[in-house]
């Protein structure tokens, strides 16, 4: 649905708005407090939620503590936590228990916290004497020691020896969340090691597991591995390099109070330890319902028409809605649900899914298809009653913040995402609003494993041939032979224009003259689609011929660079001769006309058969004689073949 | 910068960190105030440097007694910039 033609009129005001700045938050915190406001909690999730720095958040930690002292909490769900590490594990704590209380407002927990004692948590998970199988915690996060963590030898030991002490490194730490386990039945949180971001010992440092950087790698691979369900790693590797390794130790905090990470990745991984907790209680998402317009493809379809729309190679803009496409698609692998709620006339907003040659998406990938002038809430009801689920387990995603609004007005448990102006960013908002990510493998994934190894069998004995004839082979290449239709014309332009090199004629046209060819009875047009078993190329050949009695003249052929030597030009040649043949045409002529860049096509008609008859300086130009020519055998699969009618 | 133009920066950070009115004076410490807690001190630390870009070296915040020490070390850390 586009801004424009949006009725704002029905789009209540928001109840919370977005982030704002830190100072004015602050003081809009303390005056709700103050008024004993309950839209304190409201405000002060979506500033915890969007807080960027350590302060900002103590900050907002400090205030919901005082708020509490005078009698103004939420209703709260009570959980048991305790922290242990081999550090000083205050505020940590209080960070992590701050994210529990706000962060998923109107739900909120208050965490009873078991504070182990700086760097001794091997004991306090050993000796069964230790107060913590009294606290009975749910959840025990542990924050093992880097320094227990750190290759004993020399960075030039070998390799076996190295590699043992990672492994046994992280069996060690493997072996201490089991007897935790055991001794409570509580969740264990493991923090894995962040990477260190000083320079010492230079690039070698990717030579040898002897390194902190490479030791600490396998370490946190090893536990990642091999970390059983109820192990739950909170991964300081990947926080650390998201926000830059260079601060994510600070030998200051360490010397003056053995904190653990500079200030930035302490906010990151409390935040994140809160995230895999509040996971534990809340059922996962299974259904991402989407808006059309603006959303999956650029444009409005009901005022852009099916050849309007934004979608696909042609553009920046096509691409970037093409490669959101190609990520929802990649989350239905994971099981979870594709389902659409557009304001639009149904036939309209199905005909792209059906029709339009760059979509991903396709109507079978859509589980629900709701496309009418209802209020959007009551959509997603309908999906989920036609679905059998519950609202907890959707998540509606549009670029309309009006229909966010009343989507999360009135159906609070739906969780929204609201996509930026900018498609180039809807991914990446989609990957971080983290909504869909896998938790642990189902008896269904397993089978699913046990596929994948036939599979990766099967490639092993792919990646061995050698020769030409069986690599092409093993590409497993399909392609689809149409003849122009409207709704390629732009890309059938776009790949006019840009291509330089396998291009034997160089001639230039706009999308109307592409129209014109496919109007004129005297010419046809070809475009070639192939796809292997990597991926979708997408179109890569345009071929125009033109009649003149028993002659066809290849008025243009060419064609992407990326996919020669893929038989491709002799799957064009072969189809080329067959609407010969059905246009009772004996001869086909082909022209090259020399220009700077199209010298790799010199040779070309005489490679594949082609006599030549005239030679200039300007022009060369070769004959095939149709009934002559036998179909070259070629490891395409042709899925489709142009003028199918003839 | 002197000692009460710190102070008169600091302020407005101590209004924003505390929930009551904390008025900064040089004898002001932290046994003084019933809110200022190691959470709070830690905040402040932190705040200080990012406001007035300078960073503490180590050990040496915590051994500052009093509104009137703090303010004195961060005009040394302001002047050496």
């Amino acid at each position: 649905m586009s801004r424009d033609t949006l009725e704002s009129s029905t789009s209540p005001p928001p109840a919370s708005g977005p982030a704002i700045s830190a100072a004015r938050g602050v003081a809009e915190l303390k005056e709700l407090a103050s008024a004993k406001d309950r839209r304190f909690f409201s405000a002060l999730r979506d500033q915890t939620v969007a807080a960027q720095t350590l302060v900002d958040v103590l900050m907002l930690a400090s205030l919901r503590k005082r708020v509490a002292q005078r009698g103004l909490s939420p209703e709260q769900q009570a959980i048991r936590v305790a922290v242990l590490g081999g550090y000083t594990l205050y505020p940590l704590n209080e960070l992590i228990g701050h994210f529990l209380a706000a962060a998923w407002y109107p739900t909120s927990y208050s965490a009873e916290f078991l504070v182990g004692d700086y760097d001794n948590y091997i004991s306090e998970i050993i000796d069964e004497s230790s107060r913590l199988s009294e606290f009975r915690p749910e959840v025990i996060v542990i924050v093992p020691s880097h320094r227990r963590c750190a290759y004993s030898g020399y960075l030039f030991d070998p390799r076996e020896k190295q590699e043992g002490e990672a492994r046994a490194t992280a069996a060690h730490i493997l072996e201490l969340c089991q007897t935790a386990h055991k001794r409570t039945g509580a969740e264990i949180v493991l923090f894995n090691f962040p990477l260190p971001g000083r320079s010492d010992p230079g690039p070698y440092r990717t030579r040898t597991l002897g390194s902190d950087w490479n030791f600490r790698k396998l370490t946190n691979l090893e536990l990642g591995l091999n970390a059983p369900s109820y192990v739950h790693i909170c991964d300081a590797e990947f926080l650390s390099a998201r926000r830059g390794t260079r601060n994510a130790w600070d030998a200051r905090a360490w010397f003056e109070s053995k904190q653990p990470y500079g200030p930035e990745l302490t906010l990151d991984v409390a935040r994140e330890a809160a995230h895999l907790i509040v996971s534990l209680r809340q059922s996962p998402k299974k259904v991402a319902v989407l808006d059309l317009d603006n959303t999956l493809w650029g444009g409005v379809v009901g005022d852009d028409g099916l050849d309007g729309i934004e979608i696909g190679d042609t553009s920046p803009r096509g691409e970037a809605f093409k490669a959101f496409q190609q990520y929802l698609l990649s989350l239905t692998g994971r099981g979870i649900l594709l389902a659409v709620c557009s304001k639009n006339d149904y036939e309209k907003a199905v005909e792209p899914f059906e029709k339009h040659p760059e979509m991903v998406l396709r109507m079978k990938d859509i589980v629900s298809f709701k496309a009418n002038w209802q209020p959007k809430s009551e959509n997603i009801r309908q999906i989920a009653a036609d679905l059998n689920l519950g609202l907890d387990s959707f998540v509606f995603i549009d670029d309309n913040p009006a229909e966010i609004e009343i989507v999360r007005q009135f159906l609070p448990e739906v969780e929204t995402v609201l996509l930026s102006e900018d498609p180039s960013e809807y991914a990446g908002m989609l990957q971080d609003a983290r909504f869909f990510e896998p938790k642990s493998l189902t008896a269904e994934d397993r089978e699913r494993v046990g596929q994948y190894k036939q599979e990766a069998e099967r490639r092993e004995l792919l990646s061995h041939v050698t020769d030409m004839g069986s690599y092409l082979e093993s590409l497993a290449m399909e392609a689809a032979i149409r003849e122009f239709r409207t709704v390629d014309a732009p890309r059938i332009s776009q790949l006019i224009n840009k291509s330089n090199q396998f291009n034997l004629t160089t001639r230039r046209r706009t999308e109307a003259q592409v129209q014109a060819v496919i109007a004129d009875g005297e010419c046809f047009g070809f475009t070639v689609r192939l796809a292997d078993r990597f991926g979708d190329h997408g179109l890569i050949s345009v071929v125009i011929g033109r009649v003149q009695g028993q002659e066809v003249e290849i008025d243009t052929w060419l064609m992407s660079c990326r996919v020669l030597k893929r038989q491709v030009e002799e799957e064009v040649l072969n189809e080329l001769v067959r609407l010969a043949v059905a246009r009772n045409c004996t001869r086909i002529k082909g022209v090259y006309l020399p220009t700077a860049k199209n010298g790799m096509v010199k040779g070309h008609y005489p490679a594949l058969g082609f006599t030549a008859t005239v030679a200039t300086d300007d022009r060369l130009e070769f004959e095939l004689d149709v009934p002559a020519y036998a179909a070259k055998p070629t490891t395409i699969k042709i899925a489709e073949r142009s003028y199918d009618s003839i | 910068m002197t000692q009460s133009e710190v102070i008169a920066q600091l302020q407005p950070i101590f209004d924003d960190l505390f929930m009551e009115r904390v008025v900064l004076t040089p004898e002001l410490s932290a046994h003084d105030v019933e809110e200022w807690n190691s959470l709070l001190q830690i905040s402040i630390v932190l705040a200080v440097e990012q406001h007035f870009k300078i960073r503490f070296r180590v050990g040496e915040a915590e051994s500052t007694n009093n509104v009137g020490e703090f303010a004195d070390l961060i005009a040394r850390r302001v002047a050496e910039k």
